[in-house]
């Protein structure tokens, strides 16, 4: 991609250099007249350069090739015909974003945000447009929750509903660790508080990475039960032979 | 200037990780839960103020609008510097383009009214001087 611009803007070098000069716009040398008006200089040279106008309008019949409007642009050095993104130094910037491959999805760009964040905002209202519409209110300052406020937040036990559970599923990652999860969108890591008696608990923290390991010893455990050898109902000493 | 980045980048990194710890617990809530719970809580309103104190260090730093369409597109917001480098180079491109031609008008224009005129360009050339041909 800087093939492209380079080529395009090397050809510079050997072009004429631009500016008043090279156009041929922009105020030239009026000739020489005998007996200039007394006064002001610049005024002077005004009228001089009216003159110029008048007789060299009246000699030919043409008007002379130069810009008689006040209000034209000022000439500036930098136009487009130089290489913008070198005058600004955004070459690395340039090669960065548009040399490589940019990846659609948001996702990509903040990978360690948890939730469905590549869906559109405005399913879930939370999008950004509705931030700047409607402002939250402002100006308050933030305190600690106190005992009092903190009672408000005394949840019931159990399991949220099944509408509210969506929200912690996470999109299925390319790069997980375990193999065998790769169909399934990944559950949140399990509470440290201790929830193993359901069955159903047992089911979803066996997809765990963590847990994993605590599921094989739980195997082993088991087959170590159905075995005849089987020393007691912890099961933690290993296999015996007799 | 990146040091303030990274500094609201942390204190917000810390804040999504608060907030995902508190939803696990929400999610399956038990009695023995609940002093972690206020604990995340505050942790919340901390995180909080210390987003709060960042905002003084970046009030100088401006982001356009059209990013906001994009995030909330759920594209990626690099999208939209790429978009905006290609144009700007499309657009130099184009203005360049104007401009090679004008000057070849220019040169074309004055060779053939050199051509037509010859006393008229050569006074014309001695008050502007000589131009080359291109």
């Amino acid at each position: 991609m800087t093939e492209i611009f380079s080529t395009l803007f090397g050809q510079n070098d050997s072009q004429p250099a631009t500016g008043p000069a090279a156009l041929g716009f922009g105020p030239g040398k009026p000739p020489q007249l005998g007996g200039s008006p007394p006064g002001n200089p610049s005024r002077r040279c005004r009228q001089t350069k009216r003159r110029w106008r008048l007789r060299f309008q009246d000699s030919s019949g043409m008007r002379g090739l130069r810009c008689e409007n006040p209000n034209c642009p000022v000439n500036t050095d930098l136009t487009g015909n130089t290489n913008l993104i070198t005058h600004y130094s955004l070459e690395h910037a340039f090669n960065k974003f548009c040399g490589k491959k940019v990846k659609e999805k948001l996702s990509n760009f903040l990978p360690e945000l948890p939730g469905m964040i590549d869906c559109p905002g405005i399913q879930d209202g939370s999008s950004l447009r509705s931030l700047i519409e409607k402002p939250p209110v402002c100006g308050n300052s933030f305190s600690p929750l106190t005992g009092a406020l903190l009672t408000g937040f005394r949840l019931h036990t159990g399991p949220l509903p099944e509408q509210y559970r969506l929200m912690h599923i996470q999109p299925p990652k390319k790069k997980s660790k375990n193999k065998y999860r790769h169909h399934r969108p990944q559950d949140p890591l399990p509470p440290e508080t201790p929830s193993d008696s359901d069955p159903k608990k047992k089911k979803k923290k066996r997809d765990d990475d963590p847990d994993r390991k605590k599921k094989k010893k739980d195997k082993k455990k088991k087959k170590n039960r159905h075995s005849p050898d089987h020393p007691g109902l912890t099961g933690s000493q290993p296999n015996s032979l007799r | 200037m990146a040091e303030k980045f990274d500094n609201l980048e942390e204190h917000l990194e810390k804040f999504v990780e608060n907030i995902r710890q508190l939803g696990i617990i929400v999610s399956d809530f038990q009695p023995s839960s609940q002093t972690g719970l206020n604990q995340k809580l505050n942790f919340m309103i901390t995180g909080l103020q210390d987003v709060e104190k960042c905002r003084q260090q970046l009030h100088d730093i401006n982001v356009p609008l059209e990013v906001f369409e994009y995030i909330d597109q759920g594209r990626n917001p690099q999208l939209y510097t790429k978009e905006c480098l290609e144009r700007a180079l499309a657009k130099n491109e184009q203005v360049k383009g104007k401009i090679d031609t004008l000057t070849k008008f220019k040169s074309l224009l004055i060779s053939e009214l050199g051509k037509v005129f010859p006393e008229e360009m050569a006074k014309y050339k001695a008050i502007h001087g000589d131009d080359p041909p291109s």
